[in-house]
């Protein structure tokens, strides 16, 4: 079967879908499944033959020939939004059912199907009008969806800001694609590299782009809106949505010339929001919203990655671009995988429980063994930690850097911090996922709700379980998943990246292999040593301590408390407290709340700034014809005075 | 079957010696202070006794709290067999094993971690936060030390970045991984490993509640540890790779004595910091790594 | 020669971090103080020959820097008799970085500069804009007026290392004259200190706010 047969399978799957979607669950979920399969199949297709299949049937839409392209690097993406989308498929039938949500599942179904068949859409347009349509369908679908709970006044806040960063985004990429097609006379899109009078574009992308994909300055509407979006939607959004961000990003540097400057900035940009993004996340308390900062962590380091990759690029030196390349690439499929998993077991906590509040749980894994040792594996993953995935790709991008420093060009006086900030971001993501597992999973239960709880049903362990064992897969063999980087990469850079001699990956996955054999044998073994000793219990002693309470236990607030005041500067803490006092306090509490510093301290007083000039201007128009001749006269005395000044010339 | 014979004399090399560090540590301490002291040897006795012993689980605990610490103890023997050890090369050697070699050590701290938080007490909770903040700077500063080896040697492989000697900056670089030493593994002036306080403790704080055989593993993990970084430092430092085999081994084995009995010196003569001077501390370590690779960048520039 | 001397310019721009990082007085000054005492070595390595002048310099600004400013320093610090802890505007983990990241800053400067071949490899220039930095730093960062003083002392020995590139083209009695200066404003500075003591209760150069009127 060809890649065309498959996409129209996924097509036609998903379209019909969306009709099931309202009346007949069970056929909404056959086919949704059985696109996302064929998507998935025409993806592997694409990776594994090569060459690219290109499809211009003569439809018009929009006064422009349609045109769908799938090559190496669209369907690298296509096979990540695959697998997301039939996993947060699976999970939302039991998630998000009708039992529980009456109103909102339908149309909740609804718009998945159409945010999956969108977000494909744009990965296989190779016109750009037909691009931002996509983007523009995509948009909205993602704004209903995280809106889905539309009665919360949070839930509509976050979908409104949403909509509005995104539009921001629209317009950027609207002149972004307004102007390409201006100076190359037409709006089909594909290699053009000969024009370097397109370079300054890449500014316009970057901002677009960048919004989509939440770098750090521009990630003002990403926490709220992963916070707020049922978990199966937080999961796409946060492994797919923003990922498309990156696709946009990739797929225009590797198309069109870029600016000498562009591969410096990205990786700047990289930098930073990897460092703050986990700075922010350890000031969290809310689950899912710390997991949304984690999201701009990662984003930061695929951005690192590809700003490197830019700079080799420029200076012709593929030797080191390339691992930064792949490391980028398959950091995308990487965090893709292990922050949907994430996402998807924290929506089986807050399934559980009914809140996200992570200083209010505590001690789940009694009652959910499987979502706390899945969500513990996919924290060791995001960590960076082998023998998982998450390592690989760090460890690529790291390659990249250290043989940049090595090659003592110009790029090591960047690629030197750039290192140190991927070992300072590892170590604080460590203690940030300690933090999240340690005080939602272990201990003791801290508030009544989380004693009686259940675990989730297989519908929703199932898709956990598969992106479970893909981070497993990729992280023990990652060398079979090279030839799928390859022909990503050589639709970037044709040539660039070759067989993966270049790298050590086939050894590093046998370590990994050996690694979790001997870890599993070890803890058997250890276990069986305990057993046969002989095994008393006893309450936690906890230095003797005679009534240990569970609330006496670290909370996630004091548990970041020696981190988060590092980077006091910059997350802004609000904090009220009411210290005991006395021989004998009477009461003392303590709270504190991480404001989204860049929204509440920049973009916000601004916003407030530009309302007051409008008043101002507004009082202008006060319905007095008079007034009205006056500012007609003004006028025209203006013009004359420009008319006299610029006259003589 | 050659090799496996290497790796097992290896393995067993890296596991017997361990213990040895933390009694010479104690014995200098001790001679320092006039007393007599325990035994050299008083680490193996304790291991071989809690390895003997039963164990005490917590009713909060869960399967982490045993699997832990073993993980974290296989993941710090996988990190000895990146390791080279002078002139006779590692187990394993591959272009980047420096990163795997440092992201196991992260390895091992992430298990502890969470099998310390698994008891629920406050105590260990506190331990971890430290353990895991102060991690940050040190690993700053470790990366940054890898960056200066890697300037020289144009390597990112453990054996050949740790042949040739570190250069001018040698005494920067000593200093500043000296003081990761002493933080990583939890040692005066960062932490006193005999200190009785539960309040002012980190790596401590976060065994407490072990017990038996996980407590043996947790103890000879730690005691491994403190020998990977003393390696680690010695061969960064000294110009191994000018030795052949066997001067190389007595240079190592007499410099690794040397660096124990100097964590001693500074363990008897120092107190420990208060919490709030430890990142200053370790920052300290952080610059001065930072200008070894200034000093490497200098040298290594045409 | 050059391998000696960098390594005593090293070892001063290594005390500058010091200071910066030092969380009580005395040891500011102690810091300033070796610090002064390192460079005043410097001359003699730098003059191939022996010459009695060259050798009196170098006594008098070792013995002004490194004992006579310091005792002063802590005369004032007695009389004044105030709490001994540097009152940090920026805490000393930032200042030690902003410290480290001007000395990286000035050794990636002085590859740039057109130094001559002689000065090339040699530490001179990178610690001079070191120092020179790392003391407007002490002088920005703190509040006490006895810091402020050492911020003025590691100012003064940055461009006393400045002076050392042009040993051969100007004499000694320049540097003579800014010691002299200098010495003079620590009197003036410790007799300020005094007086701020008696007025205030407190050496915290903030409160000097309140004369503006």
């Amino acid at each position: 079967m060809t890649p065309g047969g498959l996409l129209g399978i996924a097509g036609i799957g998903l379209t019909a879908g969306i009709l099931g979607a309202f009346k007949a669950p069970r056929l909404w979920l056959a086919a949704t499944l059985t696109g996302a399969a064929a998507a998935f199949a025409a993806a592997v297709w694409a990776l594994a033959t090569g060459p690219v299949w290109d499809w211009q049937p003569g439809f018009v839409i929009g006064g422009e020939a349609l045109h769908l392209r799938l090559d190496g690097l669209s369907a690298f993406f296509l096979l990540l939004l695959s697998v997301l989308g039939g996993a947060g498929t699976l999970y939302a039938a039991e998630y998000w059912a009708d039992r529980d949500h009456p109103v909102s599942a339908p149309s909740a179904r609804a718009w998945w199907n159409g945010l999956l068949l969108s977000m494909g859409g744009v990965l296989l347009c190779a016109n750009g009008l037909h691009f931002l349509i996509g983007w523009e369908i995509f948009t909205v679908c993602a704004y209903f969806l995280i809106t889905t709970e539309r009665q919360r006044p949070a839930a509509r806040a976050a979908g409104w800001l949403y909509l509005a960063a995104s539009h921001v985004a629209m317009v950027c990429l609207f002149a972004f694609f307004a102007l390409l097609a201006a100076r190359t006379g037409g709006w089909e899109l594909g290699p053009m590299g000969d024009r370097p009078g397109l370079a300054p574009l890449f500014w316009l992308a970057l901002v677009g782009f960048g919004l989509k994909a939440g770098l750090f300055p521009l990630h003002i509407w990403l926490p709220s809106a992963h916070a707020n979006a049922p978990s199966h939607v937080s999961a796409i959004l946060s492994g797919m949505a923003i990922k498309l961000g990156i696709y946009g990003l990739v797929r225009f540097t590797g198309w069109l010339p870029v600016p000498d400057s562009a591969g410096w900035v990205v990786a700047l940009l990289g930098v930073v929001s990897a460092v703050l993004g986990v700075a922010f996340a350890l000031g969290q308390h809310d689950l899912k919203r710390l997991l949304a900062y984690h999201s701009v962590e990662n984003i930061g380091i695929i951005l690192i990655g590809l700003g490197f990759a830019m700079i080799a690029a420029a200076q012709g030196q593929a030797a080191w671009g390339r691992l930064a390349l792949a490391g980028a690439l398959l950091h995308i499929w990487n965090h893709g995988l292990f922050k949907a998993l994430l996402f998807l077991g924290a929506g089986s906590v807050v399934h559980a429980t009914g809140t996200r509040e992570m200083s209010r749980l505590g001690g789940l894994w009694r009652a959910l063994p499987w979502t706390a040792s899945l969500f513990a594996l996919a924290a060791t993953a995001i960590a960076g930690l082998p023998p998982l995935n998450g390592f690989v790709s760090e460890w690529l991008v790291y390659l990249g850097l250290f043989d940049a420093v090595s090659a003592h060009g110009t790029a090591a006086y960047a690629a030197i911090p750039a290192a140190v900030a991927l070992g300072l971001t590892g170590a604080l993501a460590l203690a940030c996922f300690v933090k999240v597992c340690g005080v939602v999973f272990l201990g003791l239960p801290r508030t009544p709700i989380s004693r009686h709880v259940h675990e989730c049903g297989w519908r929703m362990r199932l898709p956990m379980l598969g992106l479970g064992a893909a981070c497993v897969a990729i992280g023990l063999a990652p060398v079979l998943f090279w030839p799928a980087l390859v022909s990503a990469a050589d639709a970037w850079q044709p040539g660039w990246v070759d067989d993966a001699s270049s790298t050590p990956l086939a050894t590093l996955g046998s370590f990994h292999l050996a690694l979790a054999g001997l870890v599993i044998l070890a803890a058997v073994l250890l276990w069986r040593r305990v057993k046969q000793n002989g095994i008393r219990r006893a309450g936690t002693w906890d230095c003797g301590y005679a009534a240990p309470a569970p609330r006496m236990q670290y909370t996630a607030g004091s548990f970041a408390g020696i981190i988060t005041g590092w980077f006091d500067w910059i997350l802004r803490p609000v904090r009220h407290a009411h210290l005991p006092k006395d021989n004998f306090p009477a009461r003392a509490d303590f709270a504190e709340h991480t404001p989204e510093t860049v929204l509440e301290r920049v973009i916000e007083p601004a916003g407030s700034l530009v309302q007051r000039l409008s008043l101002a201007v507004r009082r202008l128009q006060d319905g007095r014809v008079q007034a009205y001749i006056l500012y007609l006269l003004l006028g025209l005395a203006a013009l004359a005075i420009l008319a006299v000044m610029g006259g003589p010339r | 079957m050659i090799a496996v014979l290497e790796l097992f004399l290896r393995l067993a090399a890296w596991l017997l010696l361990a213990p040895l560090l933390p009694g010479i540590i104690n014995r200098v301490k001790s001679w320092v202070a006039g007393r007599r002291g325990p035994p050299v040897l008083q680490l193996y006795y304790d291991l071989a006794r809690l390895w003997r012993k039963g164990i005490v689980l917590s009713t909060a605990v869960s399967p982490a709290h045993i699997a832990g610490p073993a993980l974290a103890w296989v993941a710090l023997v996988g990190a000895a067999l990146l390791l080279p050890v002078g002139q006779a090369g590692a187990t394993l050697s591959f272009r980047g094993d420096a990163l795997l070699f440092v992201y196991l050590l992260a390895f091992a701290r992430f298990c502890l971690a969470l099998a310390a938080l698994d008891t629920g007490s406050a105590f260990a909770g506190m331990g971890v936060a430290r353990e895991v903040s102060y991690a940050v700077l040190a690993e700053a500063a470790i990366i940054t030390a890898l960056l200066t080896l890697c300037v020289q040697s144009n390597s990112v492989s453990l054996v050949t970045m740790l042949a040739p000697s570190a250069g001018a900056g040698a005494a920067l670089l000593a200093a500043g991984l000296f003081g990761v030493l002493l933080a990583e593994n939890c040692r005066v002036p960062f932490d006193d490993p005999n200190t009785h306080l539960e309040l002012t403790m980190i790596h401590e704080a976060m065994v407490l509640d072990h017990s038996g055989p996980p407590l043996a593993a947790i103890l000879h993990g730690a005691a491994l540890k403190l020998l990977l970084f003393a390696v680690l430092l010695t061969e960064a430092v000294l110009p191994l790779g000018k030795l052949s085999l066997l001067p190389a081994l007595a240079a190592l084995a007499g410099s690794v004595l040397l660096v124990a009995v100097i964590a001693g010196l500074v363990e008897s003569l120092m107190a420990r910091l208060a919490f709030r001077r430890v990142p200053l501390l370790l920052t300290t370590a952080f610059v001065l790594c930072v200008f070894a690779l200034l000093v490497a960048w200098k040298g290594g520039m045409p | 020669m050059s391998g000696a001397m960098n390594l005593l310019i090293g070892l001063a721009m290594g005390f500058s971090l010091v200071a910066l990082a030092s969380s009580r007085l005395p040891s500011v000054i102690r810091a300033a103080a070796f610090q002064g005492m390192i460079l005043g070595v410097l001359p003699l390595l730098l003059e191939a020959k022996f010459h009695w002048l060259v050798v009196a310099v170098a006594i008098g600004t070792i013995t002004v820097k490194g004992f006579v400013i310091p005792s002063l320093l802590r005369r004032a610090l007695r009389a004044a008799n105030i709490d001994r802890e540097v009152e940090p505007l920026l805490g000393f983990v930032p200042s030690l970085l902003l410290g480290a990241a001007a000395t990286v800053g000035a050794a990636a400067l002085a590859t740039v500069l057109p130094l001559r071949p002689e000065h090339a490899r040699s530490l001179l220039v990178p610690g001079a804009f070191a120092t020179v930095v790392c003391g407007f730093i002490l002088l920005i960062a703190r509040t006490k007026a006895i810091s402020q003083v050492c911020g003025y002392l590691m100012l003064e020995n940055g461009i006393y290392l400045f002076g050392l590139l042009l040993i051969n083209s100007t004499p000694l009695l320049v540097e003579a004259g800014i010691l002299l200066d200098l010495t003079v404003a620590v009197f003036v500075i410790g007799i300020i200190v005094d007086r701020i003591q008696r007025e205030f209760d407190t050496l915290d150069t903030r409160k000097l706010n309140s004369l503006r009127e």
